[in-house]
């Protein structure tokens, strides 16, 4: 963890219509940190990292990538393409590219790298996640958990420096799921600064630098997993995490 | 103590069995004949009273068309003599050259045939297996045959621009099957040798470059080589038959499917100007009947130009045709737009694809795929459309048909034409809507 902010929320709310999702939200993640956002569904963790991506817009408050502050325009479309990857819950890749053409598109159209270079660095990235052999195939073709990483190589072939995964398990197998989590625990470990919406709380207890809870649009409980996983000051949290622990 | 105290229950080992090869029904011919068509009275019944309809039917149509018909003679009195009850093919077979290309002069019809020739050439690189770029040669087909088949069917010695572009146009097409020729063979192509030597002082956009060069230099060399042919003038008036039928349903056709993602797109925009827009113009087109538009665009569209502009019916009558198909084609491609999960969209996003980027590569691929079915439907619509062109006088193969039956010599031969322009069509439409079955199976097996 360095002392550069990576992101920079403040004040933050948004409505859905007259459903107030986020209440004032203010968020500080440094550089090189891991945080995982858990909490009831509804509590608006997904809305939280998807307003980080500009997926929605936010009506109150202010958000900075890297000190950039993010309006509507196409100077922050850019600081958001250049620094931030995100992985879905149900993968969402392009089911009429192959494996290969996923993670090259990118870089190839928007990162104008040439053809050759761009499909050499996009084995790498997905020999690193263990699937380089299914580069010919399509979507259709391959597993869940297989998907999802494919997901996380198409992020990758970016490189960005923010990775926000919501939700990144919670669609596959029990027997895919560790195989996600270790190549999350493994881009963890070299220094990603990742926001993580997951249920996984021994993935929590294992990478995170802080864990955040989250109910009904606020911030409960922030610190680190020892703290808000184990001694949680608020009963919402302690309800929480029993019904997590004990489902 | 090494081990643990309580040792583990000794576990089997799970070996998966081997894969059987799936059962394959051996019935014979009989045995299908008999569950299918035979299995109880009922059916049996059915089955019987069916074919003696089809019979019935066929039977009849078989003796007038063929058994009774006669093939030689010179007019329709003399075919009434031989055989009062067969049809009269003399007709059809003395005209067919009318059918097929209008009034246009029989000496100088060698042109049609080699424009559809090269438009044919033009298509045949996008079937096979080992070109690259097959997207940018079908965009260059589109583009740039019709400049080429406009100065081959009109012709007229003092078209220079027409002639150029013509020159341009068939200076691709020679390039990109020297192209394909030379890389078969394993050579190295001219643009790419050109790029070589233009990257010794220009390395940026040199690939660009070779090949525009070497494309003005083939265009330079054709311009010269063919500057004393001289191809007469004939008017788009005597142009007609099955080879108008196919310039408008064919211009029609390509350009429907840009003008309607356009629509569609606009149609879907955040943007209420493009928005407004784009469902007026389908809305309004969408509620008139073709003949209608054809008549405005012919009478009412003159209205609005001064007198000193004469204006080419065909023109108005593409212009027409093809702002109709757009519209409908508009409200298809809608369809398979709205099917794309909005995850897609978010994918898209996320990597950092812009619209266009995103429309180009994520959207209109998917969409379009998923709705061939639909978009042919509407082309063979189109086609089948365009013969109401032949109602505002254009002699397309409708219109020739029809004056087969007001030749002295054929007087009253309705429906022998009728009948062989409708085989003529469901020749076209049927390998369309077979093109498309080839294409879902071969788009299908990539997913």
């Amino acid at each position: 963890m360095s002392d550069r902010r990576a992101i920079e929320i403040s004040g933050l709310n948004k409505w859905f219509d007259d459903f107030h999702v986020l209440k004032d939200i203010s968020l500080t993640v440094l550089e090189k940190e891991i945080i995982v956002v858990c909490g009831p569904s509804g509590s608006g963790k997904s809305t939280l990292i998807r307003c980080i991506n500009h997926l929605e817009n936010h009506q109150e408050g202010s958000i900075s990538i890297f000190g950039e502050k993010l309006e509507n325009d196409k100077k922050s479309a850019d600081i958001i393409r250049t620094n931030i990857g995100m992985l879905f819950q149900n993968f969402n890749l392009f089911p009429h590219l192959t494996v290969l053409e996923n993670c090259t598109l990118g870089p190839i159209w928007l990162r104008k790298i040439p053809e050759l270079k761009a499909i050499e660095q996009s084995t790498t990235i997905l020999d690193r996640v263990g699937i380089a052999d299914l580069a010919a195939k399509y979507p259709g073709q391959i597993s869940g958990g297989q998907k999802q990483r494919v997901a996380i190589a198409r992020s990758l072939a970016m490189e960005p420096k923010i990775m926000l995964f919501d939700e990144p398990t919670s669609a596959l197998d029990p027997e895919m799921i560790k195989e996600v989590l270790d190549v999350m625990i493994d881009l963890a470990k070299s220094g990603m600064t990742m926001i993580c919406v997951t249920h996984e709380m021994q993935f929590a207890q294992q990478v995170a630098d802080r864990v955040i809870f989250m109910a009904e649009g606020e911030i409960v409980e922030m610190g680190p997993p020892d703290q808000v996983l184990k001694n949680p000051k608020w009963d919402r949290t302690s309800q929480f995490l029993e019904h997590i622990l004990t489902h | 103590m090494d081990k643990p105290s309580t040792p583990k229950a000794e576990l089997l080992e799970f070996i998966p069995r081997p894969s059987r090869p799936p059962v394959i029904p051996t019935d014979g011919f009989i045995v299908k004949l008999k569950k299918h068509l035979f299995s109880n009275i009922w059916n049996t019944l059915l089955t019987i009273s069916v074919f003696t309809l089809l019979f019935m039917l066929i039977k009849p149509f078989l003796e007038w068309a063929i058994f009774d018909a006669v093939w030689s003679a010179t007019n329709r009195r003399e075919c009434l003599a031989i055989s009062p009850d067969g049809a009269c093919w003399p007709g059809v077979i003395q005209w067919l050259n009318g059918l097929i290309y209008g009034r246009y002069p029989i000496d100088q019809q060698w042109r049609i045939n080699l424009g559809f020739g090269l438009g044919l050439a033009w298509l045949i690189p996008l079937a096979l297996k080992q070109v690259q770029q097959k997207i940018l040669i079908a965009l260059s087909a589109i583009i740039l045959f019709p400049f080429l088949g406009n100065y081959l069917f009109l012709g007229g010695s003092d078209h220079w621009f027409n002639y150029t572009v013509a020159c341009v146009a068939l200076a691709y097409l020679l390039i990109l099957y020297l192209n394909i020729a030379l890389t078969y063979l394993g050579h190295k192509t001219p643009g790419e040798s050109l790029e070589l030597l233009i990257g010794h002082f220009y390395q940026k956009r040199a690939a660009l470059f070779g090949r525009l060069l070497i494309w003005l230099i083939v265009t330079v060399l054709l311009v010269f080589t063919f500057q004393n042919l001289t191809l007469v003038l004939v008017e788009v008036d005597s142009w007609g038959g099955l080879f108008l039928t196919l310039i408008i349903s064919g211009f029609s056709i390509v350009m429907a499917l840009p003008i309607g993602i356009l629509l569609a797109l606009g149609r879907r925009s955040q943007m209420p100007v493009f928005r407004w827009f784009s469902i007026c113009t389908i809305e309004l087109v969408r509620s008139v009947p073709l003949i209608t538009v054809l008549f405005m665009s012919v009478t009412m569209l003159p209205l609005f130009f001064p007198n000193t502009i004469q204006l080419n019916k065909l023109a108005q009558v593409l212009v027409a045709v093809c702002v109709f198909a757009g519209a409908y084609m508009a409200e298809t491609v809608r369809g398979g737009l709205q099917g794309i999960p909005p995850g897609q969209f978010e994918a898209a996003k996320s990597v950092g694809l812009g619209y266009w980027y995103t429309m180009a590569f994520i959207i209109l691929p998917q969409a379009l795929r998923a709705m061939i079915p639909n978009i042919v439907t509407s082309f063979i619509s189109l086609f089948k459309d365009t013969t109401l062109v032949s109602i505002i006088g254009l002699f397309d193969i409708m219109l020739m048909a029809r004056n087969i039956s007001i030749d002295k010599d054929w007087l009253g031969l309705h429906t022998e034409p009728l009948i062989a322009i409708s085989f003529l069509f469901f020749i076209f439409c049927y390998s369309m809507s077979q093109y498309s079955h080839h294409l879902e199976k071969k788009l299908k097996k990539s997913r």
